[in-house]
């Protein structure tokens, strides 16, 4: 004779049986629509229409997510230069013109408030207003202001690094250079000074006239997928603001593009000098990237 | 005249038929919108290079020179070709089914794109119009097997519908459907280790599958190294099937089947690989090395870039989710849900019970008291609710090991999902007289359609979302991680290794004569050479190479979105000095392939 199923044997099936069946309609009913909820070309058209008109200069636009990206700059590419795309953090944006799907929120925006907000099918445009951080002076942009050179241990030899085409080089050594240019960290583009540490010296870069503000914000990171694969040596970047602060900043593979905010309260609205050291104990396939800005 | 009866034997080899064949019509349907990978477009050039062997065999022995074809240098102008990457069944297949199969214009402007020599028109039965489509064929049989197979194990345990089910929902996965028609390894070593691991089933009370089961196993060796850890997954089952000889103290015999794996398996994997022949034990051993000391190459996972083994604590545990939680995102939820109703009636069956209510009972043999060898699972309750366990989570086990490379995603672990998919059909099978029973006794006819109507509904997502995947199967995210742009959103791998340009080539084919200077990025040459001799690229289109100065030397070129590719796309800024892309090829709306264009407006 067979089993007779138990009362909750019988109620645990049914309610498997209903389970099912009620996901089995969802999940097909969600696989047929959801295509149907993607952003189209015009909808992409028309909220590019609408930034065009409304755009300032210095406006930042980004895509929420992010991994919509590309696509925005396929509409809206022309007004996003590669510095602003590159660009070491979002601060200095006093417009943020965020172009959403699917509820998403963009990092950039998330300061302020939603100034204008319109629907364009799958898409919503919301440009955000926000005090911007003022910058006193930008390093990267500015580099050419910088000297350059390699300095032995402790008070040893000191090497200048001239500017010779679009990099400022060191002698003796192919790789010891730095230039303002794109890298990868941690898999995001940015504009930066590329610098790679030597063994047993610093890369010193030395900006003599800054005009500081309250704080010094520093981005570093290591730059290059494979070197990152490579290698596993940290380094070490030494910042001195005469008269204000000597902080170092340590970084690893791990850490990504890793801001740093320096207090230059002290000599805020002050010309000095600002010197950034760079050293690594296991300097070989390290390529050190490096943005700066004083601030207000 | 003999009247010709559907008795229940037949109806099952029908079923079993029409399920093989849908399986190839639907793939042989689809695969042409699917592009080529750099691992397909290599294996198509090495199966073509193994094809002229033959070719030379051929004429040599016509010569009289039977000794030439077999002498190093000979094996080795063909055989070294992907070498020692991976063993030759497949690309064999591939190449003898392109030789067969194609329809040639090889002597026309193509010619020159073969890698040996076009001696003349090749003499073929011309089944498809594209070469592609004859070297991916042997894949596509493979998966049908499969699907067969399914079908055929299931049946041993479950009624029609359910066992019908489990081989639908076998082929109707996402990411296996976009393994399933290429010419690569992963589909057909998910039927290999299907094929063992139903041919050691039947071993355990059947000494003629115990010998097949070796020589199953020696094939699944000659498609590719997953084949290595088969026995492992097989050995758990056994143990526990034999646990009442650990518990007296004695130790299970080894059965036939594994005696046969250990005897037959090297030897047929030696025999089927002339590149070994020579230098069996050195490149034996070279092929062996070449996996166990495989680089990892980078993949993102939860928002990470993957391309070495992790070293904190939190990335180990981040790691080691990745197959559970890659199962868990592209499998279709339905039938994850179905195999969790399966699973949790395997669990809770008693030794000897029949899995489900009105199935076979998994009895011991009448008269088998004493354990043999030949027949080891004769005496005792073959335990399959552990054997499905050991081979689901045997795959999945392994790469959760964080020091495993990732990259594969889920075709490292695919051959767990017919396994998984026969989980299901046991859940529909619970599931059928819950649904029985439902039925007034008034309407007694509809229980007859209720098996075929259950099987139906809960196939119907998994096709359906199957079918939103194609051809970019590897974008795909199920419902609980929100398809594709939930995929995206997780940081969950987009697609690997470039094939996804092929809706865009009638793009690139009018963007003469820029495209003349063209970068590929990720597609490898081959595939750019088999894309020409498809007739699908214009024979002018031009390949600057790889890397950043070829990709400075481009005129127009793309981009294939991968984290650890983002410096090309600053290399694109840089040199085309724009951020703005020509074109970008998304799927429901997420970006798989950006297109720049130097001086584009």
């Amino acid at each position: 004779m067979e089993p007779v199923p138990s009362r909750s044997t019988t109620r645990a099936g049914l309610a498997a049986l209903v389970v099912v069946s009620v996901l089995a309609l969802v999940e097909t009913a969600s696989a047929l629509i959801a295509p149907h909820r993607a952003p189209t070309d015009d909808d992409w058209r028309a909220a590019a229409r609408e930034i065009r008109a409304g755009f300032h200069p210095g406006d930042l636009i980004v895509a929420a997510p992010a991994w919509a990206d590309p696509i925005l700059r396929v509409h809206l590419g022309d007004l996003i230069p590669v510095d602003v795309a590159g660009r070491m953090d979002d601060e200095r944006f006093a417009r943020v013109w965020e172009v959403s799907q699917r509820g998403a929120r963009a990092d950039a925006a998330r300061r302020g408030s939603v100034a204008a907000e319109r629907r364009f099918g799958a898409l919503t445009v919301r440009r955000i207003e926000r005090p911007p951080a003022v910058v006193g002076y930008d390093f990267v942009a500015r580099w050419t202001e910088a000297h350059v050179s390699r300095r032995g241990p402790g008070a040893g030899t000191v090497v200048a690094c001239p500017l010779s085409g679009d990099r400022m080089q060191c002698p003796d050594i192919g790789y010891n250079f730095v230039r303002r240019q794109i890298v990868e960290v941690d898999t995001r583009l940015r504009v930066a000074l590329f610098a790679q540490p030597v063994g047993g010296a610093a890369v010193v870069i030395e900006y003599p006239a800054v005009r500081l503000g309250r704080r010094l914000a520093v981005a570093t990171g290591l730059a290059d997928v494979w070197r990152r694969k490579e290698a596993h040596g940290t380094v070490d970047l030494r910042v001195v603001v005469d008269g204000a602060a000597d902080v170092t900043l340590t970084t690893g593979n791990d850490d990504g593009w890793a801001m740093h905010a320096i207090d230059t309260s002290a000599r805020a609205g002050q010309v000095a000098a600002v010197r950034f050291e760079i050293t690594s104990r296991a300097p070989q396939a390290r390529h050190f990237a490096l943005a700066a800005e004083a601030r207000e | 005249m003999k009247m010709f009866r559907l008795d229940a034997r037949r109806i099952d080899w029908l079923i079993t038929a029409a399920l093989a064949l849908a399986t190839i019509v639907w793939l042989l349907a689809v695969e042409g919108r699917q592009g080529i990978g750099r691992d397909e477009g290599q294996y198509f050039r090495a199966g073509e290079r193994y094809w002229g062997w033959f070719e030379e065999l051929g004429t040599d022995i016509r010569h009289g020179e039977l000794r030439r074809p077999f002498t190093a240098s000979v094996i080795d102008r063909y055989w070294s070709d992907n070498a020692p990457d991976h063993p030759v069944i497949m690309k064999t297949l591939y190449g003898l089914s392109w030789r067969a199969f194609h329809r040639c214009h090889c002597t026309g402007p193509t010619r020159g794109l073969h890698p040996i020599p076009v001696a003349g028109r090749h003499i073929t039965l011309p089944l498809f119009a594209r070469e592609s489509t004859a070297f991916r064929f042997p894949a596509i049989v493979f998966a049908a097997l499969l699907v067969a197979m399914v079908y055929r194990f299931a049946r041993g345990w479950l009624s029609r519908a359910p066992a019908a089910a489990a081989a639908v929902l076998t082929l109707a996965q996402p990411h296996y459907f976009f393994h399933a028609p290429i010419a690569c390894f992963d589909a057909p070593i998910t039927t290999m280790a299907f094929a063992v691991g139903f041919a050691y089933w039947k071993s355990l009370r059947s000494p003629r599958w115990g010998i097949a089961a070796g020589i199953l196993f020696g094939i699944a060796l000659g498609v590719k190294h997953n084949a290595w850890l088969m026995p492992f997954f097989l050995v758990a089952h056994y143990l526990w099937m034999r646990r009442g000889d650990l518990r007296a103290r004695r130790f299970p015999r080894p059965p036939l089947a594994f005696v046969s794996m250990l005897v037959l398996g090297p030897v047929i994997f030696y025999a089927h690989w002339p590149w070994l022949w020579n230098a069996p034990v050195a490149r034996t051993r070279a092929y062996v090395n070449r996996h166990l000391q495989h680089e990892h190459y980078n993949f993102e996972f939860l928002g990470l870039n993957w391309n070495n083994p992790p070293t904190t604590t939190a990335r180990k545990l981040i790691r080691a989710t990745a197959p559970f939680v890659e199962t868990g995102f592209t499998v279709p939820v339905t039938t994850l849900v179905l195999a969790a109703v399966g699973a949790a009636v395997l669990i809770r069956r008693r030794r000897g019970q029949p899995i489900v209510d009105g199935g076979p009972a998994e009895d011991a043999e009448p008269g088998a008291d004493e354990p043999s060898w030949l027949r080891p699972g004769a005496d005792v309750d073959r335990a399959p609710g552990a054997f499905l366990l050991a081979q689901t989570l045997g795959p999945l086990a392994v790469l959760a090991v964080p020091s495993t490379p990732i990259f594969g995603g889920v075709k490292h672990f695919m051959t767990a999902m017919p396994y998984l998919a026969v989980m299901a059909g046991v859940g529909v099978a619970r599931l059928l007289p819950v649904l029985a029973a439902l039925v007034p006794p008034t309407r007694a006819r509809l229980t007859h359609l209720a098996p075929a109507a259950l099987a139906v509904l809960v196939c119907m997502p998994a096709v359906v979302e199957t079918r939103r995947s194609h051809p970019d199967g590897l974008s795909h995210y199920n419902l609980l991680a929100g398809g594709f742009a939930g995929g995206a959103s997780l940081g969950m791998n987009r697609q690997f290794w470039g094939y996804s340009v092929l809706p865009m080539l009638d793009d690139i084919n009018r963007d003469a004569p820029a495209n003349r200077a063209m970068y590929w990025h990720d597609v490898i040459h081959d595939a750019v050479s088999m894309y020409k001799r498809d007739g699908r690229l214009d024979m002018g289109v031009g390949d600057t190479g790889f890397g950043e100065e070829a990709l400075r030397r481009s005129q127009v070129g793309i981009l294939f979105y991968e984290k650890h590719w983002a410096i090309y796309e600053g290399w694109f800024w840089d040199s085309y000095g724009t951020t703005k892309p020509f074109m970008v090829r998304a799927r429901e709306g997420v970006p798989l392939v950006t297109m720049y264009r130097r001086d584009q407006p």
